[in-house]
């Protein structure tokens, strides 16, 4: 065989091959070892010392959960034991309740490979919820009510502009607000160009005389909300409306802020692993591997909660909002809020001296700067925090619901540290903490979909989907050992290859997860990919016939029977893409197998199988009365 | 040595006296099959309609097991009194696993604690393995999508052909496509199995197996009409359909057996997946053997059409 190999015209060839299924092969290797559990543990300052490994041992020896390995990095610690999701859960509150507040404790896991596949950068294929088990929520940014409320906010605005021009018989209200936000959800769902032409706009009303000035106006309202379009739609009337653009750019940012508030939201519960990504228009997905309390998750992911902080209104504001607190009195405050709770850095809960449960915060910079000018002006002055959130009435329809949090009389400039009292529970101010730490939400979010698959139902699919994958290319290999004898080796040992390679190339990629119906595609990936070599070999087979000799017999029968190999994987292609564009979560992954299976199998079938051929030189034997003259 | 000589003889026989006469009329039969197969299947699709799952209806979907065997007449009126509402049992495993459908808008929904609350009062030992919500919004969405899907699929897949063959070739393979993935969803319908998200993904592999099937013996037909000129049209498809019926066979039978390695190994959630997969390629193997290359033959393909182009394109076209 060296001799063969030796040939300087298939060198290269063969170094290809060797290297390409030593990477992947490599690759492929730490799936089979798959991941061990593990804790973070992280200090909430980052200046904070770690816990010492001894410490973290005794803790862990006590509650008689076996410890493999402790790293200690940088910013964390990670503690590898030996058992399985309950005993994971189970070791996480006891170092809680054993570290204290000061330290975070966060569900994750290590790869359970040999020290130096995982200093190569080596890491198993990630696992889709039904082979991890874990809960699945995909939830709705209301995108619509984003809009709204940013109209609502505009005609605020120009509100107030009109008033500081002091131009009396001017009027702006929002466009056709007799069918709106009741019918809303019918008319976004049945005829969603028909509503952009109706609603979205403001409808600006002024006596004939204040036709210039409503330019200067315009003009205002445009410094401060770029991307406001005004049209003349009569004699006194005129439309403002945001141009498309700004809409869709708007659209942009509060996915990319969900987006982010979101993972914010999954890091305070303390989970690693999850996969938070954008799902079409306007969905967000999130894969929450290993979660034992859905209801929890869902709590705290599904909340849409912002705090706002008001000055109160005086008399002569335009706009003004108004709240009722729980005595029953009637609040107006002023239409902008002093600071929103997207200017809170930090938030702790807390209690204060008469055992009340509180909230501390810590503003940012820009937060911070016009809390302490706007306390330095109105000592004295009382202050109204105003906590909203989103929830769904009986009919479906979502619901903005206000509650003034507290009036508090400012009695001294504030800098960027202040607590929020006055609530509830201490349950009711640890959650607020959580939310303000993580970010609030503009737009409500609803969850559309949501699965809980149990830890030991994943463990069952993957022990069906590799005694599927094991009896399938079992079946395979024999069938071809025994009608192709020498050739099936050749055409067992590329789909043997095809194998590993897939495997390691889905392990390489990133986000390529593993599902069970990724398992079934991997396994109907065998099935097909002999398919290559049997093109070739019937061609060989056929050419050895037609009187060609041995050698010329397999170099015909490779060349020829390419351009139908190539036909018949691009079809397959372009099915696997479309799926792969329509398919989320499970079909994804089937979908994902498919496709890379067959650029494997063609790499292999093809070009690894042909180098083999050579090597091995098999005599393909014809009976002399089949051949044709 | 006599043994040998008579087999031999056969061979001859059937090869030589009677040349593929016996091959098309089975061709011809098979044809027949597949025109019936999808009349049945539109016949069962017009008024069975599909037994959509949940990732198309929307609502939800609640699976548990018991360790015991448990009657489903007495698992039904026992959930029916304590949950108020409409909802679907299915067992499965010899009555040990337990999936609860409900709509969306549903009233009274089961969860962890409910579960926990009827194993207690019912006194059966009730593990929960599955839970699933699907608004009804994102199930018709799907459907829509899946739907395009579909429809994409198959307007690609007919550039695609018509690009790469003669249109009565490629009308063919349409047809052979056609009748794959509608006899599988005959074939759910009929059946009343549930068609969900991984069931569309086994129809959407079919079509690209179907056609995979169509092209290696579209390619064989060409070839054969280049450089046979003698035979008439009937035999010459006949002859192709023959040499690539090994390489059909072979790949059917081998993909067959690892289909039915997840039928049966896969456990549950791939139940309908596989059996899709395994019709779609029983039917296919029926539609790219029967009709992909009689259905040119029909609408008048023949082989003066490929020499006549063979001279044309004599130059870049073939070696």
């Amino acid at each position: 065989m060296r001799k063969t190999t030796a040939k300087p015209k298939h060198t290269w060839q063969i170094l290809v091959i060797i290297i390409t299924v030593v990477i992947l092969g490599l690759n492929a290797i730490p799936t089979l070892y798959g991941n061990n559990n593990a804790l973070l543990v992280s200090g909430v300052n980052s200046t904070q010392p770690l816990p010492s490994i001894q410490q973290l041992r005794d803790v862990m020896l006590q509650q008689n959960i076996q410890v493999k390995q402790i790293i200690n990095g940088d910013a964390d610690s990670k503690i590898v034991i030996d058992g399985d999701d309950e005993a994971l859960v189970h070791a996480q509150q006891q170092l809680k309740s054993e570290l204290g507040d000061d330290y975070q404790v966060r569900l994750g896991n290590q790869s359970a490979a040999p020290k130096w596949l995982q200093e190569l950068g080596m890491s198993p294929i990630k696992l889709g919820l039904d082979l991890s088990g874990g809960v699945l929520f995909v939830l709705e940014v209301d995108t619509d009510r984003a809009d709204q409320e940013r109209l609502a906010n505009a005609k605020d605005e120009t509100l107030q502009i009109i008033h500081d021009h002091g131009l009396r018989g001017m009027s702006v209200k929002m466009a056709g607000t007799e069918n709106n936000l009741v019918s809303k959800a019918d008319v976004t769902t049945k005829n969603p160009v028909a509503q952009t032409e109706t609603e979205g706009k403001l409808d600006l009303h002024f006596l004939s005389h204040q036709a210039a000035k409503v330019k200067a106006v315009v003009t205002d309202l445009q410094q401060r909300l770029p991307g406001i379009t005004y049209s003349k739609t009569g004699e006194r009337s005129a439309t403002l409306a945001f141009s498309e653009q700004s809409i869709t750019t708007f659209h942009h940012e509060i996915m990319a802020q969900a987006l982010t508030t979101l993972r914010g939201r999954i890091e305070e519960l303390g989970i690693t692993e999850a996969v938070t990504q954008r799902q079409g228009q306007s969905r967000i997905r999130i894969e929450l591997p290993g979660v034992k309390d859905p209801e929890q998750a869902k709590r705290i992911i599904g909340a849409t909660a912002s705090l706002d902080f008001y000055e109160m209104a005086n008399s002569g504001t335009m706009g003004a909002k108004s709240f009722t607190d729980e005595d029953g009195r009637h609040l107006r405050v002023a239409p902008k809020p002093i600071f929103t709770g997207s200017n809170i850095e930090n938030a702790n809960s807390g209690r204060d001296e008469m055992g009340i449960a509180l909230v501390n915060l810590t503003l940012d910079g820009i937060g911070g700067k016009k809390m302490s000018e706007f306390s330095r002006d109105n000592i004295g002055n009382p202050m109204v925090t105003i906590f909203s959130e989103y929830h769904k009435n009986s009919a479906d329809e979502m619901i903005k619901n206000s509650r003034v949090i507290s009036v508090a009389t400012i009695q001294s400039q504030l800098g960027n540290r202040f607590s929020i009292t006055g609530l509830d529970s201490p349950q009711a101010a640890s959650d607020l903490a959580l939310l303000l730490r993580a970010g609030s939400l503009d737009a409500p979010i609803t969850i559309v979909q949501q699965r809980t698959i149990q830890a030991s139902l994943g463990k069952e699919n993957v022990n069906n989907g590799i005694m599927a994958l094991a009896i399938g290319l079992g079946i395979t290999l024999v069938f071809m050992g025994l009608w192709y004898r020498k050739l099936g080796l050749i055409a067992n040992t590329s789909l043997v290859l095809n194998l590993v390679c897939l495997l390691g190339l889905m392990a390489l990629l990133p986000n390529v997860v593993l599902t069970l119906p990724g398992i079934a595609g991997l396994v109907l990936t065998v099935g097909m990919a002999v398919d290559t070599n049997v093109l070739i070999f019937e061609r060989i087979k056929e050419e050895r016939k037609r009187g060609r000799s041995n050698f010329l017999a397999i170099e015909t029968g490779y060349k020829e029977a390419f351009a139908t190999i190539l036909d018949a994987n691009v079809t397959t292609m372009i099915t696997a893409l479309i799926l792969l564009s329509i398919g989320y979560g499970p079909v994804k992954g089937f979908a994902m197998t498919l496709s890379l299976g067959i650029l494997t199998s063609m790499f292999t079938g093809v070009f690894v199988a042909h180098v083999l051929t050579y090597i091995v030189k098999p005599q393909i034997a014809v009976k002399q009365k089949e051949l044709k003259a | 040595m006599s043994n040998t000589s008579i087999i031999s003889d056969k061979q001859k026989s059937t090869a030589d006296i009677t040349p593929l006469a016996l091959f098309s009329k089975y061709r011809l039969a098979g044809f027949y099959l597949a025109i019936s197969l999808i009349v049945l299947s539109i016949i069962g699709l017009g008024f069975k309609g599909l037994n959509l799952g949940l990732d198309f209806t929307g609502g939800y979907m609640t699976e548990f097991t018991t360790s015991l065997s448990i009657d489903k007449g007495q698992m039904q009126t026992q959930l029916a009194t304590h949950l108020s509402g409409d909802f679907e049992l299915n067992s499965g495993a010899a009555n040990t696993q337990w999936t609860i459908r409900q709509t969306d808008g549903t009233a009274h929904v089961i969860d962890k604690d409910w579960l926990n609350n009827f194993a207690t009062q019912s006194g059966y030992d009730i593990t929960p393995q599955d839970s699933v919500y699907i608004g009804s919004q994102v199930g018709s969405e799907l459907i829509d999508n899946g739907g395009l899907a579909l429809l994409v699929a198959a307007i690609a897949m007919m550039v695609y052909l018509t690009w790469r063959f003669e249109w009565r070739l490629a009308c063919g393979s349409l047809v052979a496509l056609v009748h794959d993935v509608l006899v599988v969803l005959g074939l759910f319908s009929w059946l009343g199995l549930p068609f969900d998200l991984t069931v569309l993904a086994a129809v959407l592999a079919i079509i690209g197996y179907s056609l995979n099937d169509s092209i290696v013996i579209g390619d064989k037909l060409r070839e054969v009409m280049r450089s046979k000129t003698n035979m008439n049209m009937s035999d010459i498809v006949d002859s192709a359909v023959k040499s690539t019926l090994t390489r059909s066979l072979i790949t059917s039978g081998t993909t067959l057996a690892t289909i039915g390695t997840i039928w049966i190994f896969g456990g549950q959630p791939l139940q309908a997946f596989a059996i899709a997969l395994f019709a779609g390629v029983v039917f296919g193997t029926l539609s790219s053997i029967a009709v992909s290359a009689t259905i040119p033959q029909l609408i008048g393909l023949n082989p003066e059409f490929y020499q006549h182009r063979a001279q044309e394109l004599l130059v870049n076209d073939e070696p």
